[in-house]
């Protein structure tokens, strides 16, 4: 609501924003768009699991926060408002600063508003030196991503989870990822107004000056891999988890016990699974097992446990998911089996 | 070395789980009875029941299991330690020929699993690929009643509580 008129508002002022970061930065805006598309994917996997990924969160802070302007700016609203008045504050001046021209006072109204909220005041410095081209790009890119790359990313997305969701309504099925995510998205506006403090006017500069915030925050160790590996993976990972609906309902007998409550633990270890091997499907009938004693398999006779036929289909999804586990004796393993054989 | 580690790791707490798992099913099953060497979870030993409506019937057959370190991408090992006149069974080893235990081996099967399949095994003897060729010849013979006798012969020699 606010935000719309806000990012509407702001687009023609887009050029007068500094570009020479923007064009040093774009080559990874297609890195960051996919590790985008992959968390949010990630996160329909199991709308739970991200509250704790701090990173994964910020991201998709973005990007909720994007489409929030969009679409559910009630709820944006609503939750700003029980915030704290701060946020409502910045989003206030976030609304004014276009059309006027932005003040030196919004800019430090932003900046001691994210780093008191939200950021550890690491970069909300920046705020106060070019106040206006933060704000407005700001906005701007806000806007903008939503045209480029949100589209896309709802698209893929909806192919991938056709089976069950209806993709064509993002509003349907935001809820979800959005409650968990609100309190970070809130803090997300205030790291893009106030990185962008740095300056950058194009579309692009968003998505990676919104990386660099999330950067400047210090990936976890478990997200360290997550912008180079997981993208991939998760795009793969989300095609069998719909396609589970099918052959969950399909002809291999046994599966339809097995699929429909994916097991908890690996039957071959007896381990956990976690998020990401619940998510795996390496064979067609729907034997699930996790992606450590799927790589020890493939080592060895590569036959799936399940129905003894090997795997074949997707040999390749199960490389990058085990790479995306980022196992470092892996390798080893690797070479041990060619030893060995 | 940091390979075996790992390896020898997630066989040993697969075995521990399994253990743990047998301890809770004791009473599922009354036909089998896992249990693990005390000093090391690499050996099992079990005790099964022969199955009814066979000549191994009332006895209960004593099996050992050696388990790679590879377990369990690597089948057990497993023979029968009480004497058994079975065409699949070898008579002085008692090595088991058995497709489970051999290629047709899974991941996904478990000791106790093994021992429901050495049971079906007993009650359904696969003459063409005999490991005991006296047992296998008297079925593909036809002598049905020969090899019952043998075997019903050896279960009260040797899997059945010695009477007085």
């Amino acid at each position: 609501m606010v935000s719309d008129s806000v990012a509407n508002a702001s687009i023609p002022s887009a050029p007068y924003n500094s570009k020479d970061l923007g064009k040093k930065k774009r080559a990874r805006t297609a890195k960051l768009k996919q590790c985008k598309l992959d968390v949010r994917r990630e996160q329909w996997l199991s709308q739970v699991a991200v509250k704790n990924k701090c990173c994964k969160d910020e991201m998709n802070g973005v990007q909720t926060g994007k489409e929030r302007n969009r679409s559910l700016g009630n709820l944006e609203m609503r939750r700003i408002g029980e915030e704290n008045g701060g946020q409502g504050h910045h989003n206030d001046s976030d609304s004014d600063s276009p059309s006027n021209s932005p003040s030196s006072l919004t800019s430090s109204v932003l900046g001691s508003n994210d780093s008191g909220t939200n950021f550890t005041g690491s970069s909300s410095s920046s705020s106060s030196s070019s106040s206006s081209g933060g704000c407005c790009s700001g906005s701007i890119t806000e806007e903008e991503e939503e045209d480029d790359g949100c589209l896309d990313d709802w698209e893929a997305v909806a192919d991938a989870l056709a089976a069950n969701d209806k993709p064509e309504n993002p509003c349907a099925k935001l809820p979800p990822e959005h409650e968990p995510v609100s309190q970070m998205a809130s803090s997300c506006q205030g790291t893009i107004g106030s990185v962008l403090g740095i300056g950058n006017s194009k579309p692009e500069c968003a998505t990676t000056v919104s990386r660099v915030s999330g950067n400047s925050r210090a990936w976890r160790p478990d997200d360290a891999l997550r912008p180079q590996c997981l993208p991939n993976l998760s795009k793969q990972l989300s095609l069998p988890n719909s396609d589970r609906q099918h052959y969950g309902c399909g002809g291999v007998p046994w599966a339809c016990n097995n699929i429909i409550p994916p097991p908890s633990s690996c039957p071959i270890c007896f381990e956990d699974l976690d998020l990401t091997d619940t998510s795996f499907l390496p064979c067609l009938c729907g034997f699930r097992l996790c992606l450590f004693c799927h790589k020890r398999i493939l080592e060895e006779d590569g036959r799936c446990p399940g129905c003894r036929k090997p795997y074949e289909c997707n040999p390749v999804e199960a490389e990058a998911s085990v790479r995306g586990g980022g196992l470092t004796f892996r390798l080893a393993r690797s070479c041990s089996m060619i030893t060995r054989s | 070395m940091e390979l075996n580690h790992l390896v020898l790791q997630a066989s040993r707490a697969r075995l521990f789980k399994e253990l743990k798992e047998v301890q809770r099913e004791k009473v599922a099953d009354p036909d089998i009875q896992l249990s693990c060497d005390d000093n090391n979870i690499f050996k099992w030993t079990a005790l099964i029941k022969g199955p009814s409506e066979t000549p191994f019937e009332g006895g209960v057959f004593q099996l050992a299991f050696a388990i790679p370190e590879q377990y369990p991408l690597q089948p057990p090992q497993v023979r029968f330690l009480t004497k058994i006149f079975h065409p699949n069974v070898h008579f002085k080893t008692g090595e088991i020929c058995l497709d489970i235990l051999k290629n047709a081996w899974s991941p996904a099967w478990t000791l106790q699993s093994v021992c429901r399949a050495i049971i079906a095994l007993m009650a359904h003897p696969e003459p063409d690929s005999p490991l005991n060729c006296d047992s296998g010849n008297l079925l593909r013979s036809g002598d049905v009643r020969g090899y019952q006798s043998m075997a019903r012969m050896y279960t009260r020699l040797a899997a059945m509580p010695k009477k007085g």
